[in-house]
């Protein structure tokens, strides 16, 4: 019998451990960037990413750890294609392994994205970003230069928008082409030429909506990023991006994430400004009126005062001046009432003052003229008095001067008679 | 120093409607007299016609430049302004300058 010998042989442990630190200690394998696409993405709420990465024919589990992943300047989506720079790790329980990330960038990146840092760091050291440079943009645009491809989205986007927030602007389109070789010369071209006086923009905007890293690439370019950067009017990039911003949005004067933010940017809205300018008139109308309402106030404080009161007071006091004058100078009177009344001529009813005072002084003469009347022989005669006269009409007074048959006449108020005395004596 | 004797040049609508809230923020104050807060008022109300003046000053049209022979030229267009979109503009393509 042969003996049965024994082959050598490890365990499943140790093979896993085994393949492990080969694995993870080979320099092949270690701190290398990957090219694939991603799938299966998930955010989990631990903050670590989990993907797969894959090619044509080849797939492989990816784990973009929180430490690593939080300082990352753009979200990774579906079907993005992408470099990812790590390690292999090896799981010894399952025999399995995965792409442990340290930093992920989009693919295409690599070239351009040199070339792009390179411009970036020469234009900085010109003075092309420096902030200073940056002028503020018209608070009012009257014509809104657009340049951007004329059958893009983004011009449909500026347009609407720009109308919307104020109907009656003014809009000029400088079409350039936005994608291929010969966009960034379009598009320098044509920031130049909106900015020739004759056309009379206030404002640009220069961009197109977003695309892939590629797509991009010319606001990345030199001439590009000196066009923005020389505009003869304030600009404002708008080139629609996820990841990095392109340099064009460094050396405007202002940038937005898309088109039609941009627009908001660059447009006012009209209503908006309508009613500020409403409030801020009815702040001045609330205003002026309080103020208005104060003095009025203050008026009626003063008016309801005893002299405003009742005006007559003042028109009794001169009236007295006026009786006391008349009593005291009475050849003066006209003369005195006269300048009186010139005085007073803004007091009402002065006249129908100066009638009731005539009105007494007449009623005072006539009363007098009524005593002087009473006195005189006429009135005493009509009250059944009558005057008895002899020889040589003499009035006799005295019963003593006259005898019986002497003749006399009676003269009465209304006529006269003649009589004979039949008897005379003397009362006892 | 000669700034002052410059004849004043139109101000720009920001600086006009800054200058009435300023108008309305003295009035509101209740420092002025009568007279003075009239003047101020007639000057206020001034503002808000320039600023309305202002608005109404654009005239609503969509131009595209082109190459016309050596030079550049305007050309107006329609736009849909729900959409943005430019009308009936076989040419919009035009030739680029």
């Amino acid at each position: 019998m042969e003996t049965e010998v024994k082959p050598q042989f490890i365990t499943v442990t140790e093979l896993n451990r085994l393949v492990r630190e080969e694995i993870e200690n080979s320099p092949y394998l270690t701190n290398i960037w990957v090219k694939g696409e991603i799938f299966n993405l998930t955010y989990h709420s631990s903050g670590h990413i989990y993907f797969t990465l894959k090619d044509d024919a080849a797939a492989v589990s990816a784990v973009f750890f929180r430490n690593y992943n939080k300082n990352m300047k753009f979200r990774l989506e579906e079907g993005m294609s992408v470099l990812v720079l790590g390690g292999l790790t090896v799981f010894e329980k399952r025999g399995s392994y995965q792409l442990n990330a340290i930093s992920v960038r989009p693919e295409g990146a690599g070239e351009l994205q040199k070339r792009i840092e390179q411009l970036k760091k020469k234009l900085a050291d010109e003075g092309i970003f420096d902030p200073a440079h940056k002028r503020p943009l018209p608070f009012l645009p009257k014509r809104l230069g657009v340049v951007t491809s004329p059958t893009g989205a983004a011009l449909h986007d500026i347009i609407k928008v720009a109308l919307r927030r104020f109907p009656n602007i003014e809009i000029v389109v400088a079409p350039a082409k936005v994608q291929g070789d010969d966009a960034p010369g379009s598009i320098a071209r044509a920031i130049k030429e909106l900015g020739r006086p004759q056309w009379k923009v206030d404002v640009i905007i220069a961009g197109r909506g977003g695309g892939s890293f590629e797509d991009l690439m010319p606001f990345n370019e030199e001439a590009v990023v000196r066009a923005y950067y020389n505009s003869a009017v304030p600009i404002i990039s708008a080139v629609g991006h996820q990841i990095d911003h392109p340099l064009c949005d460094d050396a405007a004067d202002a940038f937005a994430p898309t088109p039609s933010a941009a627009a908001e940017l660059a447009v006012p809205v009209r209503s908006d400004l309508e009613d500020e300018i409403k409030y801020l008139v009815n702040r001045m109308n609330m205003a002026l009126s309080s103020g208005m309402k104060r003095l009025g106030d203050r008026l009626a404080g003063t008016a309801s005062r005893k002299v405003f009161r009742d005006p007559y007071e003042i028109i009794n006091m001169r009236e007295m001046l006026l009786s006391d004058a008349e009593s005291r100078m009475a050849m003066h009177m006209k003369g005195v009432i006269a300048s009186r009344k010139e005085r007073l001529l803004h007091i009402p009813d002065i006249t129908m003052l100066e009638k009731r005072i005539l009105t007494e002084k007449r009623h005072l003469f006539s009363m007098q003229l009524q005593a002087i009347e009473k006195l005189s022989p006429v009135n005493i005669m009509a009250r059944g008095y009558a005057v008895v006269t002899g020889a040589g009409k003499k009035i006799i007074k005295s019963v003593a001067k006259i005898k019986a048959g002497d003749k006399v006449e009676i003269q009465f108020h209304d006529g006269l008679a003649s009589a004979e005395i039949t008897s005379a004596a003397k009362e006892k | 120093m000669d700034k002052a004797k410059k004849s004043a040049p139109e101000p720009a609508f920001e600086e006009a409607l800054a200058g009435l809230e300023e108008i309305a923020s003295k009035l509101e104050s209740g420092e002025l007299g009568l007279d003075d807060s009239i003047k101020l008022f007639e000057k206020g109300i001034q503002l808000a016609a320039f600023c309305h003046k202002k608005l109404e000053e654009a005239e609503r049209k969509i131009e595209i430049l082109q190459k016309g022979g050596s030079d550049v030229v305007a050309r107006q267009v329609a736009v849909k302004s729900g959409t943005g979109e430019i009308e009936d503009d076989e040419d919009i393509q035009g030739s680029l300058i």
